[in-house]
């Protein structure tokens, strides 16, 4: 997820296309081919009936020159396809990364580099699976010294000082905190999506922040299977990080949004600028922060 | 309130420069109940601004991709709050005239104005502060009302703090019997509605932290109660939950049943999800906020995607009967083009 995606059997130097960004397409053989592939099952038995009704489908899909590579049975009136086609259409690549879309994720070491040159102070993060979620395992893995895959958690960086409240944890108790405590950010998960819980829970949750009046004051994250930026931006949260998430990308997305608005605050009022506010959260040295807390201190 | 007492939703909505549209639920038709304001606006000539605190006019659903959205049209010289490149997706033609810095995850807000009607996705701040913000700048700009449409069931912007008036959507979306589309919508409105708090007696009310009140640890409730035993208006500053009403209910019960009030800024701050305000008077518990919103109108949808319908007629009479003094519309029912006419 963080290294780019190399180039599959990249050309002899030299020869490469350049490719318009403004209108991108699959690549498969070729640049701009546009071919895709994809897998599905209908529940009908295997025959060339099932074959050709895969065909008709992916038609209508708006794939060109559709084609079934591979299928078989799966059991008794199930049939398995792996397709090929032609997608005709292009997105505008260009605009979409020029518009602020984009976070540029950071590793660890820059992270580090990043937060003690624009923050200056250490990151107080606050996180929680909420409401009736038993589920830790997605707030562990980001918090928690641990972390999962070899990438520790935020726990780990000297940037950051975590509170991991843990599973069912009421929203309210959570906003409570995270006011105690002067955070700056929340990071709260949601694994379970029967009925839709996660979006009551979630959307409790920043409206709690609202009536507190404390919006302006907390980057609002949440992470979990199915959630993403775009339902983020519904449910009017500033980040959603979804499958494949690494710390550091939670990082990277607080550090520069801390910063961003650490510069705002300062732009408005020059008697505030710089290092955040170092009378509320008692005066620390950038140098030794978060390096020398006690066990136990980063993660009550 | 019968349905031949009142007019088309503009005019209802004359006097409210700042509107915010709120659904109960996802799918309760806010973003129609939006585009028949538009609409009636477009016919009348009149120059409005709109922002969405989530996205409207998004083809398909964030949360379920087999219903399709109503779509935003706006006219020539509208004002619109989104994201760079939502509009520039949208391939109409726009103008854009202030960047306001407030951040998404879809990127940063725009305000524009549109060159040619069309079709565009609405994004704009989802802060009740930006929101606010955005508002005032599209007045300024010259919208004569903005319209500030809410995202799933999310209440803050209509706070009276962001906004001037209040349109609540409603549906069958609610439930799969009538009556408890009716009595969640009469919650939904006792909520919204929650009385003005006369000068609280000084002497008789305390004024509570937000740890307290959020945390809502009972030992903590019981020994607020013992330490104020005359007291009988709290003071919330920020956010009322049902943990906080239940301690509360539990410590009284403890010591001699007393008449409680409590006493919140505005009703966007009050979280009832079990329970009404009503039930809660009957205990003993009286809500007050200190600033009102304006209920102007209450639009149903009488159609749950995927699921169920009910006559539009009779859900809106019971309704009627359940909620006083507050006009009920069904914009995609004949009755209403009646009106708009």
């Amino acid at each position: 997820m963080s290294s780019a995606p190399s180039a599959p059997s990249a050309p002899p130097a030299g020869s490469r296309r350049e490719v318009d960004l403004a209108r991108v397409k699959p690549y498969a053989d070729h640049l701009g081919d546009g071919i895709v592939q994809l897998s599905f099952t209908l529940p009908v038995p295997y025959g060339l009936a099932a074959r050709k009704a895969a065909q008709e489908l992916a038609a209508k899909m708006g794939l060109e020159h559709p084609e079934v590579v591979h299928y078989q049975g799966l059991t008794e009136g199930y049939t398995y396809f792996v397709m090929f086609g032609e997608c005709v259409h292009t997105v505008d690549y260009a605009s979409l990364s020029g518009d602020g879309f984009d976070v540029e994720y950071m590793s660890e070491e820059e992270i580090e580099t990043f937060a003690r040159e624009h923050i200056g102070r250490p990151i107080v993060v606050v996180g929680a699976a909420t409401g009736t979620d038993t589920h830790s395992v997605g707030i562990d893995a980001m918090l928690n010294l641990k972390g999962f895959h070899g990438h520790h958690g935020l726990e780990g960086y000297k940037a950051f000082t975590t509170y991991n409240l843990g599973s069912q944890v009421p929203n309210s108790v959570l906003v409570a905190k995270a006011i105690d405590l002067h955070a700056d950010a929340i990071l709260v998960s949601q694994t379970v999506t029967q009925q839709n819980l996660h979006i009551a829970n979630l959307t409790e949750l920043v409206e709690i922040v609202e009536a507190e009046s404390a919006r302006k004051q907390l980057i609002l994250t949440c992470g979990g299977p199915r959630v993403s930026n775009e339902l983020a931006k519904e449910l009017g949260y500033d980040a959603g990080f979804s499958k494949g998430t690494y710390p550091h990308h939670v990082a990277s997305f607080i550090v520069r949004e801390l910063a961003a608005r650490i510069a705002e605050r300062g732009a408005v009022d020059p008697a505030t600028a710089g290092a955040g506010d170092p009378t509320e959260r008692g005066a620390v040295d950038p140098a030794t922060a978060g390096a020398g807390d006690p066990p136990g201190a980063g993660n009550a | 309130m019968a349905s031949d007492s009142f007019g088309p939703l503009t005019e209802l909505l004359a006097s409210t420069r700042r509107l915010a549209l709120v659904g109960l639920a996802k799918n309760t038709g806010k973003t129609e109940t939006l585009a028949a304001i538009l609409a009636e606006h477009a016919t009348a000539g009149r120059l409005v601004g709109v922002t969405s605190i989530g996205r409207d006019g998004e083809e398909h659903d964030v949360i379920d991709a087999r219903i399709d959205k109503p779509r935003v049209h706006l006219q020539k010289g509208g004002l619109v709050a989104s994201t760079g490149a939502l509009l520039r997706a949208s391939g109409v033609a726009h103008e854009r005239l202030v960047q306001t810095g407030v951040r998404t995850p879809l990127g940063e807000v725009v305000i524009a104005r549109l060159s040619e009607p069309g079709i565009v996705e609405v994004a704009g701040p989802s802060a009740a502060a930006d929101v606010r913000a955005v508002s005032e700048a599209m007045a300024e700009l010259g919208a004569e009302q903005v319209l500030i449409d809410g995202a799933i069931d999310r209440r803050a912007a209509s706070s009276p703090a962001v906004a001037d008036g209040l349109v609540m959507a409603t549906g069958a979306v609610l439930g799969e019997e009538i009556e408890q589309v009716v009595a969640a919508t009469a919650n939904a409105v006792d909520l919204v509605r929650l009385p003005r708090a006369a000068d609280p007696d000084p002497q008789e009310c305390v004024a509570l932290t937000r740890g307290l009140v959020l945390n809502a640890d009972p030992a903590q409730i019981a020994a607020l109660l013992g330490e104020h035993p005359r007291a009988s208006t709290f003071l919330v500053e920020g956010a009322l939950g049902e943990r906080f009403l239940e301690g509360l209910l539990g410590a009284r019960r403890e010591r001699a049943a007393r008449q409680l009030r409590i006493v919140v800024g505005d009703p966007t701050k009050v979280f009832l999800s079990r329970r009404g305000p009503s039930w809660y008077a009957r205990q003993g518990i009286s809500i007050e906020v200190l600033r009102t919103i304006e209920l102007k109108a209450i639009t149903v949808n009488p159609v749950a995607p995927q699921s169920h319908r009910f006559d539009s007629r009779q859900l809106r009479e019971l309704i009627a009967v359940a909620v006083a003094e507050v006009p009920i519309l069904d914009v995609l029912d004949a009755s209403y083009f009646a009106l708009a006419k």
